[in-house]
Parts: C-alpha cells; sequence; structure tokens
C-alpha cells in the first residue's frame, strides 16, 4: 500500500512539475482575417504556446486536424493554444469563418545545431 | 496553481469512485470528449439497439447544448426508450454540464469532469452521475476514457452508487473517417467494439459529426450485441 501511494506521489510530482516547466512561447497576429506570421517554425518533438491576437472585430475560429486544435479567438482579444510535441512535416490551419484568407501552417524542424557546438 | 487544484479535485474523485459497485443499465453511450468550444450550439440524437437473450432494448436521445464560457456546455436531453410491451415513448429528461478542466496541450493529457442529472418520466427515480473525462494525445491517435459514478435514488428504485468506464481509442485518420476501438463496463457487462467517426464541415462553424459503433457483450450471455449512432450538428 505503502509503494502505491509513494508512487502515485511521485507521479503527481512529476505532473506538477511538468505544469510548471517553461513553455517556449510563439505570437502570431490575426488581422483583416490574415494570419500573420502565416507560416510558424517551431523545433520537433517539444510542446509550444501559440498566442494569437485577434485584432479584428469578428471571432475567428482557429481549426487545424492534423494538429488537433479547434479554439474561438474573440474579437480583438488573444487565445492561447498549445501544440506539440510533433514529428517534422507542416501542419496546416485556417480561420473557420474566412477559411479563404485565414491560413497558414506549423512547420516542425528539428533544430539546427548551435553554433558553439560547431566551434 | 489553479489547474493543478481542479486536477486534483479531480483525481481524488476518480479514486473515490473506483471503490463503488459498477453500474447497471444500458452502459453503451456515448464516449464523452473534455473539450467545450467557446460559442458552440448543437442538436443531437443518439440512437442505441441493445440485443441480448432478454430481446431488444431500444433507445433514443434528442437534445440541445450550447457552451455558456469558454469552458463549460450545457445540454438538455428527451430520453425515449421501447417499453417492455414494445411500445416507444417518452422515458426521461436530463441536464447535463460538462466543463473543460485544462486547455488542450496544456498538460501531458487533457482533463474534463461531466455531471448529469436525470429524471425518469412518470416515474420517482432520479439519476446523478458525475465523472471524470480524460485524453491524451498519441500522436495520429487519441485514447479518450470517462470514469463515471452513478447516483440512483427515488420511491420507484434502490437507493445505491453504482460506476460506468468507458474508453475509445481512435485514429485520426481523416475528418471524414476517424476508425475506433470502444470498451464499456457496468455491472455485469462488458463490451468491446469497433467504432468510426466523422466530420462534414459547412461554412464557419457550422459542422456535422457522426459516430457509429457496434458493441459486443463479452459478460456471458450468449448474444448480446448493441449498436450504437450519434448524429451532432454544430452552429
Amino acid at each position: 500500500m505503502n509503494k502505491v501511494i509513494g508512487a502515485l506521489t511521485l507521479c503527481f510530482g512529476l505532473f506538477c512539475q511538468s505544469l510548471l516547466a517553461a513553455v517556449e512561447e510563439y505570437h502570431v497576429q490575426l488581422k483583416d482575417h490574415l494570419f500573420f506570421p502565416s507560416q510558424i517554425t517551431i523545433p520537433a518533438n517539444q510542446k509550444v504556446k501559440l498566442i494569437i491576437y485577434n485584432q479584428d472585430n469578428t471571432p475567428e475560429e482557429f481549426d487545424s486536424f492534423s494538429l488537433n486544435r479547434d479554439k474561438v479567438i474573440f474579437a480583438n482579444n488573444k487565445a492561447t493554444i498549445f501544440i506539440g510535441p510533433l514529428q517534422p512535416g507542416e501542419y496546416d490551419f485556417f480561420g473557420e469563418y474566412n477559411p479563404n484568407t485565414a491560413r497558414g501552417s506549423v512547420i516542425v524542424e528539428h533544430q539546427k545545431q548551435k553554433a558553439a557546438d560547431a566551434n | 496553481m489553479k489547474t493543478i487544484f481542479r486536477i486534483s479535485i479531480a483525481l481524488l474523485y476518480c479514486l473515490f469512485s473506483i471503490s463503488i459497485s459498477r453500474a447497471d443499465g444500458i452502459q453503451v453511450d456515448k464516449v464523452y470528449h473534455p473539450y467545450v468550444l467557446a460559442n458552440e450550439r448543437e442538436l443531437e440524437w443518439r440512437f442505441t439497439s441493445r440485443q441480448n437473450d432478454d430481446g431488444n432494448v431500444l433507445a433514443q436521445r434528442f437534445a440541445y447544448g450550447h457552451a455558456v464560457s469558454e469552458y463549460v456546455t450545457i445540454e438538455g436531453y428527451i430520453v425515449g426508450e421501447r417499453d417492455d410491451i414494445g411500445d416507444f415513448g417518452l422515458q426521461a429528461y436530463e441536464l447535463e454540464v460538462r466543463w473543460m478542466l485544462t486547455d488542450q496541450g496544456e498538460l501531458w493529457a487533457d482533463w474534463g469532469m461531466l455531471f448529469e442529472l436525470e429524471k425518469q418520466h412518470k416515474e420517482d427515480i432520479y439519476e446523478f452521475t458525475s465523472g471524470l473525462l480524460f485524453e491524451k494525445e498519441f500522436t495520429q491517435t487519441s485514447l479518450t476514457i470517462n470514469a463515471l459514478l452513478v447516483y440512483e435514488w427515488g420511491q420507484n428504485i434502490q437507493d445505491e452508487f453504482e460506476t460506468e468506464f468507458r474508453l475509445k481509442y481512435r485514429y485520426r485518420y481523416l475528418p471524414a473517417l476517424q476508425p475506433s476501438i470502444e470498451i464499456y463496463t457496468g455491472e455485469d457487462f462488458i463490451g468491446i467494439g469497433p467504432g468510426f467517426m466523422g466530420v462534414h464541415r459547412y461554412q464557419g462553424q457550422k459542422q456535422l459529426k457522426w459516430e457509429l459503433a457496434f458493441i459486443a457483450g463479452l459478460n456471458g450471455d450468449s448474444k448480446d450485441h448493441t449498436l450504437r449512432f450519434a448524429l451532432e450538428y454544430e452552429f
């Protein structure tokens, strides 16, 4: 029984630690029903946070089947969308209310070695 | 920290509910995802047909749902069932609240809670269901688990706690076709079978979702099959 409680405590501790771990942020603007930038490059196998600022006077819905995300961004407001960890590749997204203009993609790449490593 | 507190409460609740006996009735129903989409309204129709040694039990549910915030949605149901003499009629009313505890992808897995209050038509039978909704992505697949605690009470029923467990492991192959394996457990019932779901998008937030599953009971009856079908129009 003590082992079970210990294991549960450990799992919960790791879980809490994962909550507090820093997640890299990427900022995207939505203006005139267009995403800026429309291509976002992120590292592979890492969770990141997309913060989307909707500067239009109408709501938009971020939608992506390949990213498995669906989120409403209210007018003149911002929304946070967590994505990843993902395998390298290109993942499309679009705005459901303006699917012809509000389009973009997330490019997932392996991180290039830092210059320090090269030296 | 607020998220940690919410999840702690939900996990403690789940541990408590595991120790209670399991549920009877029709256990094959929807496997709930823990997500709520702001501004979402929906009309829903569910159809369940269970064929076993005792005959056929047919149930249909008609519902209207509305997201009241980014994290909470409320849905009202009218339930119809075929009775012992073969007549199909109004059976129950139900109110359901779904609460998204964490943003999708925020934590290692996504968490939500479900609360349902059901009243049998013309009978003094009430049922309150509450439970934990869990979903975890593994690349292109998603594992969804519902651990539910049910309390039944009233003049026409024995007061008791029960539990139900539902599981769906889904492959997100295409928006219109997502095959899955579903597992259901309740009192004297364990069922497993293939399922399918899909989404067809219209303009804006409008979309039609469908679900179909065929669950075979493994609880010992020589024949025990359940077909479930659901249509949801979101707008």
